[in-house]
């Protein structure tokens, strides 16, 4: 296990008084609250100052961290003295609680072994003051993926930790895995529930649910708009001219799409149902990009020259005029 | 420690779907009197005469689960909680209209 340095973590010198500490970790929490942040690696450097105030807060925790004395590095090598922690006297001060009330066992989740091992789960200061919740608390999860699996739903292997409580009283971490059934047609924003994959409930009580909020990632192809999706489709001058039927990619699987005679670069055309599924399943737009080819023959070149001296008359900025 | 996968149907939350406040709070660690204010400031519009038999829509979750973050997590509290997450939610929806428009303007020829 690595020692961490706490005073280090929130920027202040070990003789810091209460108040510096708490304004330190207000800059540093509104500088890196993945909420707010742009920086990267705001969620660890986030959940290290988590940690880190969350002693430093705290006289007791405080002075059995110092007591450990201020020879050790960050990094190094560590492991807690046997008599750790012996000749306090703990007030009964827990996790500290926020607007939400109640136990918060669950925010430790991502805090080092060094602060499990001192202040977590099996420590003298942690069961000083944890109080039983009556049911298991519902957990919040982001999960992204692809458009394809929104559109065609699918399953996927999540790895998950549940704080849970031991017989003795003790918290424990528990890895566990969960094979998530994902719904054709789910959308950006959307909320999927595991029924009893929240937090365990002490004493058989209903466990919590696991809520999974939905982000579909940015698609090579495809914008995505509610349920409807647009796809910029490059076609040849002809292909605009004379119309013509082309094969167009959709989330289902490529369909043939008539083009209008006379169709124009930046038109939409819309393939009804061909978008995300759902009641009523939203629409492909196809948004059409003319590509005119390079005159980089001597053939071609002749045919841009024939167009000139035939369609002569075509004025494509005929709107541009100015009007009476 | 458990290696057991074990398999599980996902019961779709529909953003049209109406949940009672009290799971709200649970869902989002939020103080009933905090969903209250929250809602007399705007950031979200409860169904229901009474607080006691609010409900909330699901869409409205994660405003409020960021409010709460928020306020725990930056001390801030519910006027400032509301302002911080409404600014948050505006420049997103900026950021993905300069994506959408730089994606056009790559696409216009030379």
């Amino acid at each position: 296990m690595e020692y961490r340095d706490y005073y280090k973590i929130l920027g202040v010198a070990r003789t810091a008084t209460a108040e510096d500490i708490k304004k330190s970790y207000r800059r540093l929490a509104r500088k890196y609250h993945p909420d707010v942040s742009k920086e990267k690696d705001a969620e660890q450097k986030f959940k290290e100052m988590q940690e880190a105030y969350e002693v430093l807060k705290d006289p007791e925790k405080r002075a059995a961290y110092d007591q450990l004395g201020s020879d050790w590095k960050s990094g190094q090598q560590f492991r807690p003295p046997p008599d750790w922690a012996s000749g306090f006297e703990f007030s009964g001060g827990g996790r500290s609680r926020g607007a939400g009330g109640g136990a918060h066992v669950f925010e430790e989740e991502g805090f080092s072994d060094f602060f499990s091992t001192l202040f977590g789960g099996a420590s003298p200061f942690a069961a000083a003051g944890r109080r039983q919740p009556q049911a298991g608390r519902d957990h919040h999860a982001r999960m992204d993926l692809d458009l394809e699996e929104a559109f065609g739903g699918g399953t996927r292997t999540l790895d998950l930790k549940r704080p849970e409580l031991k017989p003795d009283g003790t918290l424990e971490l528990r890895s566990h895995t969960v094979r998530v059934t994902i719904p054709a047609g789910v959308n950006d924003g959307q909320l999927i529930r595991l029924a009893g994959q929240g937090e365990a409930a002490p004493g058989g009580g209903r466990a919590g649910d696991l809520y999974l909020e939905l982000h579909v990632r940015p698609h090579r192809l495809y914008q995505l708009d509610g349920r409807d999706v647009t796809l910029t489709l490059p076609i040849a001058p002809w292909e605009a001219a004379l119309g013509a039927t082309i094969t167009v990619p959709t989330l289902g699987g490529a369909v043939d799409m008539q083009v209008p005679a006379g169709a124009q670069s930046g038109q939409k055309l819309r393939l009804r149902g061909r978008g995300l599924p759902g009641s009523p399943p939203g629409d492909e737009y196809v948004q059409l990009k003319v590509v005119v080819p390079p005159a980089n023959s001597p053939a071609a070149r002749a045919l841009y020259e024939e167009m000139r001296a035939k369609l002569g008359s075509f004025d494509p900025r005929a709107d541009l005029q100015a009007r009476p | 420690m458990s290696d057991a996968v074990e398999m599980h149907e996902a019961q779709l939350v529909g953003e049209a779907e109406w949940i009672a406040a009290s799971e709200i709070c649970r869902l989002c660690r939020l103080e009933p009197d905090a969903v209250i204010e929250l809602a007399e400031l705007g950031l979200v519009s409860p169904r229901g005469y009474a607080p006691a038999q609010w409900q909330l829509p699901a869409a409205a979750v994660p405003r409020l689960a960021m409010a709460g973050r928020l306020m725990r997590d930056l001390g801030i509290n519910v006027s400032g909680a509301v302002l911080a997450v409404e600014l948050l939610e505006a420049q997103r929806e900026l950021e993905r209209q300069i994506r959408r428009l730089e994606r056009l303007v790559s696409q216009l020829p030379e």
